[in-house]
This record gives structure tokens, sequence and C-alpha cells, in this order.
């Protein structure tokens, strides 16, 4: 299939600048998810990968050939629209042979071509139906049959996913997975949904401001977040963070306060840290420990249990955001409960002031 | 039950009853008939006593049943204070009061004893009032106009105001005005000009309008926000205004009595506001199908072709229909451009046929009647397509 090499991309639209000097490689056969918050640029990198979008500086290559200045339909590429977008008019058949017929295939090859996308889709009962008269989750189904149908090097899919109630999503979401596997094509996926991110990439680029924040696996992303923001991010609760001090450092680890309550060595170290210097640790709800009698920290008081069946979310109070600690479901820990915490320091994060992580040695 | 509903209640339906029975009694005095009383204030009363009775009764049998007697009771009173007048006269006031009593059949005590009651009536009834009274309005000239053109010039100079049909002369008699003003009156060559004239203004304002308008609503270019609300400024021009150069530049260039001539003027007059419907409706049409177009290989052509157009037929049909409607009935620059008989418009024709003092009444009725009725087929065939919501189903809306 394809691979993608975005170098150097600038974008504004009026004075604002929207895409800030970006480089990505995206691999052949990889699905790819671009992720970040609204506003982040994501939807836009996509539109000038599409060529809906033009570019002020920088250059994009499919397949090493730069691609600049090809119109959309000599990308070789399929988009997927958030709202579907399909021709109200037409047939679900007509719709998903409507790039065909423009690139005037043969009948046979466009009744062969769609019948096919169909039957991947499960779609074939529906394709003398007005997309009026089909629901969302088919709607989407057409709209991909749609890209499916070109036979394209690249798919592109803009949020396709977030108009879909919840259990349409996760449904969806595994047949997005399915189809990766079952047509090998470079996939590049937009979405601001972390769990989507997680769950369907192999490649996730995390975007904030126009530039990439951090761009790796699911799994490094989440164990090793390279700064404040992806370490936010990713995951879900997001991670807790508490503001705390430098006590002392080494070259293997780092002691700071947790607090004022306790201190905790942490396995991270940083050449730009002194004694002193104001950090902020970052721990994830799932790797925080309940009613640790050993090596208890800190003590709170719970004020929000949120039960999940599989789990339990409590909030305990602490300066500023409240701290999110995940247990078992059947904990019976209620509110107004005092509970004990304790930090695994192997999987606490430092982050500098400025926002960048501690390395691990 | 509560004091102010029952007094809403009581005026507001007597005084529909007695708006319906007048405008039937007027109906019936232009068929010739001579009433010597119109015994409003008895008619009134009695309205308020039987709307009341209607009350009392409520739902305590059949409603249908209900309306019926009702009904009958009004008309037998009617019936017993006017004298001397047809049985047909009773009739019609027996479908009047079903109509009413059909109204106000659900009415009951219980409902009148509700807080908002007598708002309900009273919009209820305003609607009933106004569509009475406009249709009236509307329809009674277009009938007055019919009339005429069936009767015959004997008829209409020894009682210009009676408005009955004769029927018992048969039917090349009846339609006689007609066949004159087409054979003598050369309607049919005028019926064609303006069907040429109309339809070729539709065609050109189309062809003008629909690129223009997406160009409007889609396209960045240099300006774009000063045309886009610029377009209309051609109407702070009134037409008289315009006329008297035109009339002086079409002399020059010899477009005076030319269908060319029309064309330009009719064309330049209707296209603000075609570009100004269309553009307005293109851009209500979600932009991402006409990326998915572009995404699908198609270009900016075939976009408007096969996304854009087929979406947008609601819109450029009742544009078509706007244009259409200004073409044949525009009148100020046909009168001042056309002055040769074998270039005129039907409108032209029908002031031309005006001019002579012994052009027959029912003729001119009849040329009116001509060139009345294609709108109105016109516009009852395309309002199918009028209806909105084709885009439904593109996007999640």
């Amino acid at each position: 299939m394809a691979s993608i090499s975005i170098s150097k991309v600038n974008k504004y639209f009026g004075n604002t600048h929207v895409i800030k000097d970006v480089s990505l490689d995206i691999k052949s056969e990889s699905f790819t998810v671009l992720v970040g918050p609204s506003g982040c640029g994501k939807s836009t990198i996509l539109r000038m990968i599409a060529g809906l979008e033009e570019i002020n500086s920088g250059t994009i290559s499919i397949d090493d050939k730069i691609v600049n200045d090809l119109p959309p339909k000599e990308r070789n590429i399929a988009m997927v629209f958030q709202s579907y977008a399909l021709y109200p008019h037409m047939t679900v058949f007509d719709n998903m042979a409507f790039g065909l017929k423009i690139e005037k295939k043969s009948k046979e090859e466009i009744e062969q071509r769609v019948m096919e996308a169909a039957k991947i889709l499960q779609i074939e009962e529906y394709l003398k139906r007005k997309p009026k008269q089909l629901s969302g989750g088919q709607r989407q189904r057409v709209a991909i049959g749609r890209a499916i149908t070109r036979k394209p090097k690249v798919f592109l899919f803009d949020e396709p996913l977030s108009n879909l109630d919840a259990a349409l999503r996760v449904q969806m979401r595994v047949e997005l997975a399915k189809l990766h596997d079952q047509l090998n094509a470079t996939m590049i996926y937009v979405t601001h949904d972390q769990t989507e991110a997680m769950t369907l990439a192999n490649d996730i680029v995390v975007l904030d401001h126009g530039i990439v924040s951090q761009n790796g696996t699911p799994m490094n992303l989440y164990n090793n977040p390279e700064n404040l923001f992806v370490g936010g991010f990713i995951g879900s609760p997001k991670m807790n963070f508490i503001d705390s001090k430098v006590l002392s450092k080494n070259s293997e680890s780092t002691e700071v306060d947790v607090m004022g309550s306790g201190k905790l060595i942490v396995p991270k170290i940083s050449l730009n840290i002194q004694e002193g210097d104001a950090v902020k640790i970052g721990v994830r709800p799932e790797h925080l420990i309940l009613n640790d009698k050993s090596g208890a920290l800190w003590e709170s008081k719970v004020f929000v249990v949120e039960k999940l069946g599989s789990g339990t979310y409590l909030y305990l109070e602490k300066q500023g955001d409240p701290l999110v600690v995940q247990t078992d479901g059947d904990t019976d820990i209620k509110v107004g409960d005092t509970i004990k915490i304790g930090f695994d320091a192997s999987r606490c994060h430092l982050f500098e002031s400025n926002g960048n992580s501690f390395k691990s040695i | 039950m509560k004091v102010k509903n029952l007094l809403t209640y009581c005026l507001i339906s007597s005084l529909f009853l007695f708006l319906l029975i007048s405008i039937w009694k007027i109906l019936v005095t232009l068929q010739g008939i001579v009433l010597t009383n119109f015994n409003f204030n008895n008619l009134y009363i009695f309205g308020i006593v039987l709307s009341l009775l209607n009350l009392l009764i409520g739902k305590k049998f059949n409603l249908n049943v209900k309306v019926i007697i009702l009904s009958f009771t009004f008309t037998i009173f009617d019936f017993f204070i006017s004298v001397n007048l047809p049985i047909w006269y009773s009739f019609g006031i027996f479908l009047v009061s079903v109509f009413f009593f059909n109204t106000i059949k659900n009415y009951d005590k219980i409902f009148l004893s509700k807080n908002h009651s007598s708002q309900q009536l009273f919009f209820k009834f305003l609607t009933f009032f106004g569509i009475t009274l406009f249709s009236f309005v509307i329809l009674f000239p277009f009938y007055m106009m019919l009339i005429t053109s069936f009767k015959t010039q004997a008829l209409l100079l020894i009682n210009p105001l009676d408005f009955s049909i004769n029927f018992t002369k048969g039917i090349p008699e009846l339609f006689k005005s007609y066949l004159i003003v087409f054979k003598d009156y050369n309607f049919g060559k005028y019926m064609l000009t303006s069907t040429i004239v109309s339809l070729g203004t539709v065609i050109i304002t189309l062809v003008f309008a629909i690129p223009a308008a997406y160009a409007v609503a889609r396209l960045n270019f240099f300006g774009k926000n000063f045309i886009s609300t610029s377009i209309l400024i051609i109407y702070l021009f009134p037409a008289i205004v315009l006329v008297i150069p035109l009339y002086t530049i079409f002399s020059q260039l010899g477009l005076r009595n030319s269908i060319e001539g029309l064309l330009i003027v009719y064309t330049a007059t209707t296209l603000p506001v075609a570009i100004y419907m269309l553009q307005g409706y293109f851009k209500s049409i979600p932009k991402e199908l006409e990326e998915a177009g572009i995404i699908d290989g198609q270009n900016w052509l075939g976009i408007i072709l096969k996304i854009i157009l087929p979406l947008s037929l609601p819109a450029i049909s009742s544009v078509a229909l706007y244009v259409f409607m200004i073409a044949w009935n525009e009148f100020l620059f046909s009168l001042m451009f056309l002055d040769r008989p074998n270039s005129f418009t039907l409108s032209r024709a029908i002031q031309f046929l005006n001019i002579g003092a012994e052009t027959p009444r029912q003729y001119l009725m009849a040329g009116s009647v001509v060139v009345t009725l294609p709108i109105l087929i016109i516009f009852v065939y395309f309002e199918k397509y009028l209806v909105s919501g084709l885009t439904a189903g593109s996007v999640k809306g």
C-alpha cells in the first residue's frame, strides 16, 4: 500500500497559524490515529493529506511522490466524513458506485466492486435504499463502503464514529479494526476520543495547538508520556497531577515531596532540574495503592464514589484538582470515609515546570 | 366554566357564523335574488343561542347528529324570517351552518373551564376568519372575471351586475368569447409569444443564476461580500426610472418590438432575486457533500450538475416559477417596448383590447382568463416540487 510523509508543513487560516512546522511519517499499512482536543489541527492535517485544504509551506508525499499540487482524485485516497456526507438523492448502490462511474469503469466491474464492499460491510440488503431510510450506523457503513469500492491506497477517517451512540460506536470500532486487518490499507483516523485512539491505532499522534506533542505506539504513550499534555490526554480517567518539589537527586532517581506528608523516590531523572525546583508528580488512578499499610504516604476524605461495576473511582479531597483512585468494583468505601493512599514509585511520572517529563533510566 | 371563556366563545363563534352567512348572502345577491331584509340582528342573536345550546348538549350524544340537528334548526329559523326565497338559498344556508357547527362541535363545558380556552378559541377563529375573508377577497374578482367572460353582449347590457351563469344555451355559446378572442383577436399568437418570452427568461435566468449563486455561496474571491450584499441593489431603482433610458437605448439598437429585447430586460430584472434565493439554498447544502464529490474525483462542473442541482430542485423550481410568473405578468416594459401587434405579449394584448371603446367587456375578461389560467395550472403542477427536506438523510441532523 502506501506510506505518507509530511515534512515541515505549515498552515494559516487568515492570521491564525494552525499547523506549525509539523513533520510526520506514516508507515505503509499502518493504522495511525491523530488525536487531540478540538482546535488542535488534527482535522486540518487530514484535509491537507486529502487535498481539500492547501498547504502554505512544506511538503506532503504519498509513496515518495510529492502531492502538494495534486487534486484529491489523483492522490488515490478515500475519505469518510463525520457527517457521512452521503448523496441524499442517490441510492446506497449509486452512492458507492459514484466514484467508479466517474472513473468510467465498466458496468460489470462497478457491480462487482460494490457488491464486494457491501459484503464486507454487510449492507447488501440496503443497496436499493436511499440514505434517509437508513439508521446512523448503516449510513456510516455506506460511507465506509463508498471509500472501499474505490480501492484507494490511503483511507482517511474524519471522526467517523462521533455521530453514533455509545453502543454503536464500540461496535463500529471493532468493525473498523477488523476492516483494517482485511484490507491491509494505510488508514489515518482523526478523533478526539482517546479510547478510540488507544484501541484502534498502531501509531498514535497526539496533537496540541498545531504541533505534534508525541508520536508512538499506544502503550508507549501510556507508559512514557513525553510531556504533561500527553500524560493528561492519554488514559481514562486522566492522570492525577500533584504539585511537588525536588528534595534530592542522584544519577538514578529523584526524591520528591508528596503533599508535605511523605517522600517518594522515583527512578526517573532530569538534567535540567536542581534540588528545590518545583515539579509535578503524575500518577494514573489505576496505579495508586489503596489502604497501603506499609508505604502509605497520604490520607484524605472521599467525596465522590463512582461505581462502574468492573471498578470504582474514588475522588479524594486535595489542594487543586481532586485525586482520583481506581479500585475494585465491589469495594465498600463510602462518601465521607478517610482512606490512606500509597504510591508505586516505579509507575509515577515526573514533569518539569515547563511540562517536559523526566527520563527513565 | 369561566365567564371570560364563555363570553369569548359566544361572541367569536356567532360572529364567525355571521361572517359566513353574510358571504353567502352577498353571493346570493349576485345570482339576481333581491334580499329585502338581511335579518342580521335576528340571525346574530339566534347564532348565540344555538352556540350556547351546542355547549349545553356537549358530548351527550353523537356529535354528527348534533351538527345536523343544530344546522337544521338554524336553517328553519332563517327560512321563516326571510320571505319568498328559493329552496337552493336555504340549502346554502344549511351547508354553511353545517360547516360552522362542525367546527364548534367539540366544545363543551369542560373545555370552557380550562385556563387557556379563550386564547385557543381566539386563535382558532382568527385563522378561520383570515382564511374565509381573504379567500373571498381573492376569489371573488376571479369569479367575476370568469362569469363575465361567459356572458353575451346583450346580457351584459341588460344587467351588468347579474353574476349568474346561463347554462341553457349550450357549451359553444358559453365559450363564444374565448373563440372570438383566439380567432379574431389573435390571442393564440400572443400566447405563443408570451410562452417563448417567459420560458426563455426562465432558462436564461437559471443559466446565469445557478453558477453565480454557487460562486457567491461557496467560492472565495475578491469582493465576494460586496457582490453578495449588493445583488439586490437593482431593486433600489423603480422600473419606471429605468424604462425611459432603456427605451432610448433599445430604439437605437433596434431592440424594440423584439423578443430578444424583452428577454434582456426580463432576465436583468429577475436575475438578482434568482441569485439571492439560490445562494441562500446552496449555502444550506452541507459542504461535506461537495467535498465527498471532490474526493470521488468529480470536477467543479460535475459537482454542480450531479450533486448541487439535484439537491436544489425545490429551490430551482420555485425560482423558475417565480421568474416565469414575473415574465408572464410583466406589463410596464412590454407596454413601452412593444407597439406592433405582431410582437405583443398577452398582458400587452389585453391592454390593447381595452384601448378601443368598442371592444366588448366579455372579450376582455376572456382574455384575462387566458392570461391567468396557465399560471394557475403551472403553479398547481409545480407545487409538489416546492417541498423541502430533500437533503434529509445526507448528514446527521
